[in-house]
């Protein structure tokens, strides 16, 4: 579904940045991208989303490459940004409409769809009020029901769910879990480790930029059997990455 | 004390990135160091050239035996300026949300975050006010080798030249600020009450400005005290200020200050007074939460994209009053010409003009002063990534911004097209030429917005008034069809009306020409 090869993003003038990561997610993957504050995991995330260019290496989505083919990659995925920054002129139906129609969800699907995650959310009274009205967890959960009414078959999410209630967080959950079964596949990166461990297959850990380990969750988990005891996520992370100062 | 002093801590963050200085200084990315070293280099290339037009200007006035006039008629013209510009963004740089919240939750009074924007105010205007007036003044002490006591009355009396403008200005811009944010739709409200500010300004600018059958030959042997009459009329403070300056009176140029200083300061404190409850009113937002599903309708992407464009444009008070203005002008200006007696008029000049040849130029040139395009890339800010990641190509994000301008200007363009025609009643090819020319002005002029907003854009604001008034893509895209109209004036003012019809076709197929180059290397870009 994603292929990351070799990618490499350096900002002019800094250090930061990522330097040949390569990742694969497969259909029915729920992974988790982790790493400590300026790793680079949001730079990944807004080069798989065409958000920004890239020095080398190359994203492929569903096979296809998205600097030779960025609008039909682009129109496989979902982006959800750390800071859910959504036109705050626009009433939250307007902003799914909209939506809805850059990707020519059908006008009875769209609907359908909205009601059933606006319900869910329960978002459903507050979409005809402007987004500027809306508190960070609602914009959150807005820009979630736009994501997920074009039904993309990729979700690349950054912290998806910091601002949400806990309801909300559960909620987002079982819909990842929703989407992998459907064949659908999720990138996301957190913070929160546990979640990491108890929801996802799969784990990448970046630090400063380059892949350190990933794999499946029991691979990567397994890398701390030579230490004593059973170890969790957290325990791997700040083997290989805790170090960071 | 305590209150000044935190004026002045809150007056160092305001100004500290002042046209992007601080950028420049500290920022380690290049592309930004480069964007904020090109904001800079358009700012010093303006300043360059209004010191040049001002000196001219001021030459040109020492030539015709004007010189005492210069002082108040620059010291007009600045104090114009800062009222005209200062009353449509004086809402938005006084009541602006940008770090309002973190100010507020801070032991700092209220009276120290509005005296704070106020520096930054002053000094906005303050450093355009200097290269209006320091070469009128610097051709003014060439010619006439006055003494000492000019130069003190110059320092004493110049820094003062933009408050009284700037209360003039905050006064209109608290006042439109502090209504329309009682109401429901507070952006258009708002522009609605700055758009009929500056028309009955300039109502009131030419109706005293006025003078009855026109300069007599005696008045013109008496050409200072005329202007000196003119200027006295629109502006009165300027005649004072300019007679103190010329006549080497520092006392007076210090009384005027300190008077302008006192009525600055007066108008802050009752701006000041009602601080907290315009920008609670302002940020404040109401919200229904009885939003019931209904049917929802399929768009084209396009539309979706266009739809989108006009309520951002509605949105925003600033970036809609500083764009509004030129095409209603455009209509009253069409709409005069209906009233004018052009005949009289036109024989009143030394050399015969063809109105019918000249209207259009100045009729678009007014509906083009400034474009939408050129900083609708900008507007985007922090949004921006949205469009980025949706499966939209470059051609239909630009396309929608173009077909925005455009439909915006339309109405516009077809009054102003209609009230030219009845009064000046053109027959044959001067009717295509009066319907065309300015059509393919307007289409260019977005296009060439879109190009300067794609070179320059400005993503990273916090403030309206940084994209719309003072960016460099606003500045250089924004005025592209009104300069093309001045250069095609002066070029059919002066070329032989024998020539004009081939001349038009000329302009027309190379604007044209140029705007399809221009929308296909657009077109071309990555956003």
């Amino acid at each position: 579904m994603l292929s990351i090869e070799h990618l490499t993003k350096q900002y002019k003038g800094s250090n930061k940045g990522v330097t040949d990561l390569s990742l694969h997610v497969e259909p029915g993957d729920i992974y988790a991208f982790i790493g400590h504050n300026g790793a680079g995991k949001t730079t990944t995330l807004k080069c798989v989303a065409g958000i920004q260019d890239y020095d080398a290496g190359a994203i492929r989505i569903g096979g296809k490459d998205l600097r030779e083919d960025p609008l039909e990659c682009k129109r496989m995925f979902a982006y959800l940004p750390d800071n859910p920054d959504v036109y705050e002129y626009l009433t939250g139906i307007q902003y799914l409409n909209f939506i809805a129609d850059v990707f020519r969800v059908p006008a009875g699907l769209r609907r359908e769809r909205i009601q059933k995650y606006g319900d869910t959310f329960e978002i459903t009274p507050s979409l005809g009020d402007l987004i500027s009205t809306y508190s960070h967890g609602m914009k959150q959960k807005l820009a979630i029901l736009s994501a997920l009414v074009h039904r993309p078959r990729l979700l690349l999410l950054d912290e998806p769910f910091v601002g949400l209630d806990p309801k909300a967080s559960v909620i987002l959950k079982d819909m990842m879990h929703e989407i992998c079964e459907d064949g659908g596949a999720i990138l996301f990166s957190t913070h929160v480790l546990d979640v990491a461990q108890r929801l996802c297959n799969k784990v990448a850990i970046i630090r400063e930029g380059k892949l350190v380990t990933s794999g499946s969750m029991e691979q990567v988990l397994r890398q701390g059997d030579s230490l004593d005891g059973e170890k969790s996520l957290e325990d791997i992370f700040m083997e290989v990455a805790g170090d960071v100062g | 004390m305590a209150v000044l002093a935190q004026m002045k801590l809150l007056a160092k963050l305001e100004l500290c990135n002042l046209y992007g200085l601080n950028v420049l200084r500290f920022s380690r990315d290049r592309t930004a160091k480069k964007r904020a070293g090109a904001m800079l280099a358009v700012w010093m290339v303006l300043a360059v050239v209004l010191i040049v037009y001002t000196g001219g200007l001021s030459y040109g006035l020492v030539y015709l035996g004007l010189e005492k006039v210069i002082p108040a008629y620059l010291i007009a013209i600045s104090s114009l300026l800062v009222f005209f510009f200062g009353m449509l963004k004086a809402g938005s740089a006084l009541y602006s949300r940008e770090g309002y919240e973190i100010l507020c939750a801070l032991p700092v009074t209220q009276a120290a975050v509005a005296g704070s924007r106020f520096v930054r105010m002053y000094v906005e205007n303050l450093l355009p006010t200097l290269a209006i007036l320091l070469p009128g003044i610097a051709v003014y002490a060439w010619a006439v080798r006055p003494g000492p006591a000019f130069y003190l009355a110059v320092l004493l009396g110049i820094w003062a030249v933009p408050l009284l403008p700037m209360a003039g200005a905050v006064l209109v811009g608290a006042l439109v600020t502090g209504i329309s944010s009682r109401m429901r739709h507070k952006s258009l409200i708002s522009s609605a009450l700055s758009i009929l500010a500056v028309l009955a300004i300039f109502y009131g600018i030419s109706r005293f400005s006025h003078m009855d059958g026109g300069l007599h030959p005696e008045q013109m042997r008496k050409l200072a005290d005329t202007v000196f009459s003119l200027l006295g009329k629109v502006y009165p403070p300027a005649v004072w200020l300019g007679r103190a300056l010329t006549e080497g009176s520092w006392g007076q140029s210090l009384g005027w200050a300190a008077l302008s200083l006192g009525v600055f300061v007066l108008v802050g404190a009752c701006v000041s007074f009602r601080f907290r409850q315009i920008c609670q009113s302002l940020f404040g937002s109401s919200a229904r939460h009885d939003y019931e599903m209904g049917d929802l309708k399929e768009d084209t992407v396009l539309r979706a994209l266009c739809r989108r464009e006009f309520k951002r444009y509605f949105s925003s008070t600033v970036y809609l009053t500083n764009t509004i203005i030129g095409p209603i002008m455009s209509c009253l200006f069409s709409g005069a010409l209906l009233f004018v007696d052009l005949e009289s008029l036109t024989g009143q000049l030394p050399i015969a003009v063809d109105v019918c040849s000249l209207a259009p130029f100045a009729m678009v040139g007014m509906l083009c002063m400034m474009t939408t395009t050129s900083t609708s890339i900008s507007m985007e800010g922090k949004n921006w990534w949205i469009v980025k990641s949706l499966p939209l190509s470059v051609k239909s994000v630009l396309d929608a911004k173009l077909l925005m301008n455009l439909l915006l200007l339309l109405p516009f363009y077809l009054l102003s097209e209609l009230l030219m025609l009845l009064a000046l009643q053109p027959g044959g090819a001067e009717l295509v030429w009066m319907l065309l020319l300015p059509g393919v002005i307007i289409l260019f002029s977005c296009v060439y917005g879109l190009t300067i907003n794609l070179r320059f854009p400005v993503m990273d604001w916090e403030s309206e008034v940084t994209v719309v008034k003072q960016s460099a893509s606003a500045m250089l895209g924004g005025m592209g069809g009104f300069l093309v109209s001045i250069v095609c004036l002066a070029v059919f003012f002066t070329a032989p009306e024998a020539y004009a019809n081939i001349l038009k076709a000329i302009l027309c197929a190379g604007l044209l020409f140029t705007t399809f180059l221009l929308y296909r290397g657009n077109c071309r870009k990555t956003l």
